[in-house]
């Protein structure tokens, strides 16, 4: 029974890859304007080199089957091309050097988010009606609604540029006369990472802590609640073994489907704050039409949701045998 | 009692915290108290292959790694670079070049003629029978010089030989490579050669480490000439983000930054210990008619009336949209060339003024009378309406969209202005000559712009017939012209060369292919309190850096040291490099630097992964547990 959940579940997320890898190609050759064509906008540039352009990208070769067929059998060996914008670099190494910067970013983000969100909800929760319900509800509402860029110039602007405490932008400071060794170094990194990363966190707090509060109040109705009570348990005791770990369930889903983003990011968020991470690079991909980084970092996207949705899955069926059947 | 959730975040939080610690970068090599200049730009380097380049920060970078045979001087004048002299023939057709004794690569090799002889063969080569080298943009500097020619007679001379006089070969961009370096690389391969880091040349400074957002230079140990007080060069990136880098800048990240916009400017112009430089460029923006005439095209034939474009051109009120779109940074445009361009510019003749009572006039003359509800009529009898787009890479076109659309208006035609995304409009305004013209180039009138060379043929060769469907926006075809280009390309001599220019410039603008809008100001601005010794390039009206070639990061001289003489020299040249104290401190360090992003870069998303499921195991298996122990607590 088990295996054979696990089976369909994963063959399920084998099929969507394989649809996207599809879309993929699809999706960014109907967009309007050719790679050869942003070359134009050099006046030295001539007929001939378009010509040579067009070759060397492969964009001479019919669009179905040649380029798709190509496409497909670098794709399934790992090959995800060359850069166009980043004049011969192989797509993956453009890729690998963006990931990591991203992944922390948002993978702390989410963990502080989680644990405040969560933390707030389940308090405000708990203590319905109380001032921190109030006036953590209220916060939670107009955070839910801000877009992070505002967020972040807010930040940028109070904590950088007015009190000048972090750095506005990238993530090291580049060569100077710097302490090198490894302390100052990770100090250097915290520095750059304090503001991005409080913009993230504060961006996702409000809907951890909304879903959380809104799951804690519904558990705290049921009937096994009544009956903890009754056996005399006390309530922080309830809450702990018996509200909170129900109450979680919905919760595990949003952190599995946000964990997918984490590798999309917001791009808002490293443009502001210009972290070099795939936001950025998504941005940069898109004004130049570089193709193969774009269908690179549409694939790293699409299998990282994929992926964190069959994990959700999964974990969902631990937790709830339903959903195994 | 136990805390699952407390541990559990705790867990997850520690593994992160391992994370952070094992994907820091190595720390770089670095030596103590090194002087850093750091500039920033809203391009992001696309290749430090000088061939692979589309962008300024890409020839920024290039002029500081290598010498051009000839360099560019403070006023873009021909200076010693590679050769240090030269004498051109009699007969004026060959140029002997001396290569400057005992110059070494950054690595130590000699640098000798036969680095030339190789560079310009792989130019010659790969451009033959119609080819091009790398993405082409260098290829124009021999081409158009008539070089038949180049060999190397001993290791300290280069003799080129052309077909034609010329003087153009002071003046090209080509950097000159080391052959030992790059001896396979050949026609053929050079747009898959990377150049890494750290790259090798006889330029100031050479690239020794090179991210996604920042390229790092350091001094030359072998560098022929006088270098700046700056140990090492960090060049920044802000793609899309012009006012983080504005935000850097103004909290002393960075010391010099290039085009912010004009509302960041005129805030920066009162800031403590900057100087804020709004500088000629050698560009313009202009509004491209659609003219061309044989299928396709614009939605009127009125277009290809030379008269209907000129009348439009009174109703342009050229000073109201310098002061209410760019703030007053641009001067008001009449030709094709430049007044940077000095030598080239001459102002044509009856320059039009903006009067919308001449439009008018000019107009019902032209034969394009008003119809029923006051919208102009074409020659077949169509209302005349206008499409006007403009690329969405700089929001002062849209601005300026709205205002034509205002004084067309005015003069009865009517314009639906669009914004369209970059790629889009450069492939509406670029005929496809593999395919029938009939519903390609679908646009009537476009706002952008262009940016030029030294050398005047870049600007001018973009309105030739010959560059329909590679770089003409305008499909304009005139055959005078077009022979007035080849004319002014094979002067002799500049006198003669500048007589075709300035004909071809008095064309252009009576025929009103572009109506050119403004000349745009170059804006940059820079601190003062560490860096002293700033050069503009033109000296007068020019600015420091994004100029052409790398002499002034050469002057730049240390703030903080310098004792500011009483006559406050601004080219103020610091002491030869290893002979000041504050570069001999520093000189012998700056060896190759280990380019340690390239493995760490790799391994990093790997350790990731490993983490990341490490991580999610943790939760897991903390999730079962706890689910144990709460169902053996409801069983007490």
């Amino acid at each position: 029974m088990g295996s054979r959940y696990l089976i369909r579940k994963v063959v399920g997320a084998c099929l969507t890859i394989f649809m996207i890898v599809i879309l993929n190609f699809v999706l960014f050759r109907m967009m309007p304007g050719s790679p050869d064509r942003i070359l134009l906008r050099n006046p030295n540039v001539t007929a001939d080199a378009m010509a040579a352009a067009r070759i060397r990208w492969g964009l001479d070769k019919p669009l179905i089957p040649d380029q798709l067929v190509d496409y497909l059998e670098s794709t399934a060996s790992g090959d995800l091309g060359f850069s166009f914008k980043f004049h011969g670099e192989p797509v993956t190494d453009v890729l690998a050097g963006r990931i990591w910067p991203t992944v922390i970013l948002f993978g702390l983000g989410e963990v502080l988010a989680i644990i405040f969100g969560l933390a707030l909800g389940a308090y405000s929760g708990w203590r319905r009606g109380g001032p921190i319900d109030y006036i953590g509800n209220g916060v939670s509402l107009i955070l839910y609604s801000m877009p992070y860029f505002v967020i972040g110039i807010l930040i940028l602007g109070v904590f950088a540029i007015g009190l000048h405490w972090f750095p506005t932008s990238g993530m090291l400071t580049v060569g100077g006369s710097g302490d090198d060794s490894f302390p100052s170094q990770l100090l250097d990194f915290l520095g750059h990472l304090a503001l991005p990363v409080t913009t993230v966190a504060i961006g996702l707090i409000g809907q951890y802590s909304i879903l959380m509060r809104s799951s804690v109040i519904e558990t705290l109705g049921e009937d096994y609640i009544t009956t903890a009570r009754g056996k005399g348990l006390t309530s922080g005791r309830i809450l702990r073994s018996h509200a909170l770990p129900n109450a979680l369930l919905p919760a595990v889903t949003l952190i599995a489907i946000n964990l997918g983003y984490v590798i999309g990011g917001a791009i808002t968020v490293e443009v502001v704050f210009n972290w070099p991470g795939l936001g950025t690079l998504t941005v940069t991909a898109l004004e130049a039409r570089d193709y193969p980084v774009l269908q690179g970092i549409f694939l790293l996207l699409s299998i990282s949701v994929v992926v964190a949705n069959l994990i959700a899955d999964l974990i969902y069926g631990r937790l709830d045998p339903r959903v195994r059947s | 009692m136990r805390s699952p959730l407390c541990d559990r975040f705790a867990r997850t939080l520690a593994a992160f915290g391992l994370a952070l610690a094992a994907l820091l970068p190595a720390a770089a090599v670095q030596a103590k108290d090194i002087l850093t200049l750091r500039v920033g730009t809203v391009e992001s380097l696309d290749s430090l292959n000088p061939f692979e380049t589309a962008l300024n920060v890409g020839y920024e970078v290039f002029t500081l790694n290598y010498d051009l045979l000839v360099n560019f001087g403070p006023n873009n004048d021909p200076v010693p670079g590679f050769a240090d002299s030269w004498t051109q023939s009699a007969d004026q057709l060959s140029w002997t070049f001396h290569i400057r004794d005992g110059m070494k690569w950054s690595d130590g090799q000699p640098a000798t003629s036969a680095d030339v002889v190789y560079t310009y063969n792989l130019e010659l080569n790969g451009t033959k029978n119609g080819g091009v080298v790398g993405l082409g943009y260098l290829d124009p500097y021999l081409k158009d010089s008539f070089v038949t020619g180049v060999t190397a007679p001993d290791p300290s001379h280069v003799v080129i030989t052309t077909s034609r006089p010329t003087t153009k070969l002071t003046h090209s961009y080509i950097p000159i490579v080391p052959q030992h370096i790059w001896k396979n690389v050949t026609p053929a391969n050079v747009a898959n050669f990377a150049n890494n880091v750290p790259v090798v040349g006889t330029g100031p400074y050479q690239a020794v480490e090179s991210t996604s957002q920042y390229v790092r230079l350091v001094r030359n140990p072998y560098y022929w000439g006088k270098q700046g007080a700056e140990d090492e060069i960090v060049i920044q990136y802000y793609p899309s983000a012009p006012d983080t880098m504005v935000a850097a800048f103004k909290n002393s990240e960075l010391d010099y930054i290039h085009s912010p916009s004009a509302e960041s400017f005129n805030q920066l112009k009162t800031a403590k210990n900057t100087v804020a430089l709004a500088s000629e460029g050698n560009g313009f923006t202009q509004l491209n008619y659609n003219t061309y005439t044989k299928g396709g095209g614009a939605s009127t034939t009125a277009l290809q009336d030379p008269a209907f474009r000129k009348a439009l051109g009174y109703a342009i009120d050229k000073p109201t949209l310098i002061q209410k779109v760019l703030l007053g940074y641009a001067s008001p445009g009449t030709t094709q060339v430049p007044p940077w361009e000095t030598n080239w510019h001459v102002e044509p003749n009856d320059v039009r003024q903006f009067n919308i009572d001449t439009a008018n006039s000019m107009l019902d003359a032209a034969g394009y009378p008003r119809g029923p509800n006051g919208t102009r009529i074409d020659r077949q009898g169509k209302p005349i309406n206008l499409r006007l787009y403009a690329p969405n890479t700089d929001p002062s076109y849209a601005k300026d969209a709205q205002f034509i659309q205002g004084w067309f208006g005015q003069v009865g035609i009517k314009v639906s202005a669009q914004v369209l995304d970059e790629g889009t409009l450069v492939t509406d305004e670029a005929l496809d000559t593999t395919k029938p013209a009939k519903g390609q180039l679908n646009y009537d009138m476009v706002i952008w712009g262009w940016v030029g060379d030294p050398d005047p043929n870049a600007l001018l060769q973009i309105l030739l017939t010959s560059s329909i469907g590679s770089t003409s926006d305008s499909q304009w075809s005139d055959p005078q012209y077009d022979q007035l280009y080849v004319q002014q390309n094979e002067a002799a001599n500049d006198a003669d060369r500048k007589m075709y220019i300035t004909q071809m410039q008095q064309i252009f603008y009576d025929q009103a292919p572009y109506d050119i809008l403004y000349y745009d100001n170059n804006l940059d601005t820079y601190h003062t309190d560490k860096f002293a010794g700033w050069q503009n390039q033109p000296v007068q009206g020019g600015a420091p850096f994004f100029q052409d070639g790398s002499i002034n990061y050469t002057l730049l001289t240390d703030a903080t040291k310098a004792t500011p003489a009483p006559s406050a020299s601004v080219n103020a040249e610091p002491t030869a490099a290893g002979s000041g104290g504050v570069a001999a401190s520093v000189a012998p360090a700056p060896a190759p630097v280990p380019t340690d992003t390239g493995s760490s870069g790799s391994a990093l998303p790997l350790i990731v992964g490993v983490i990341a499921i490490a991580a999610l195991l943790v939760v897991f298996i903390m999730m079962t547990r706890r689910r144990r122990a709460a169902a053996a607590e409801d069983d007490e």
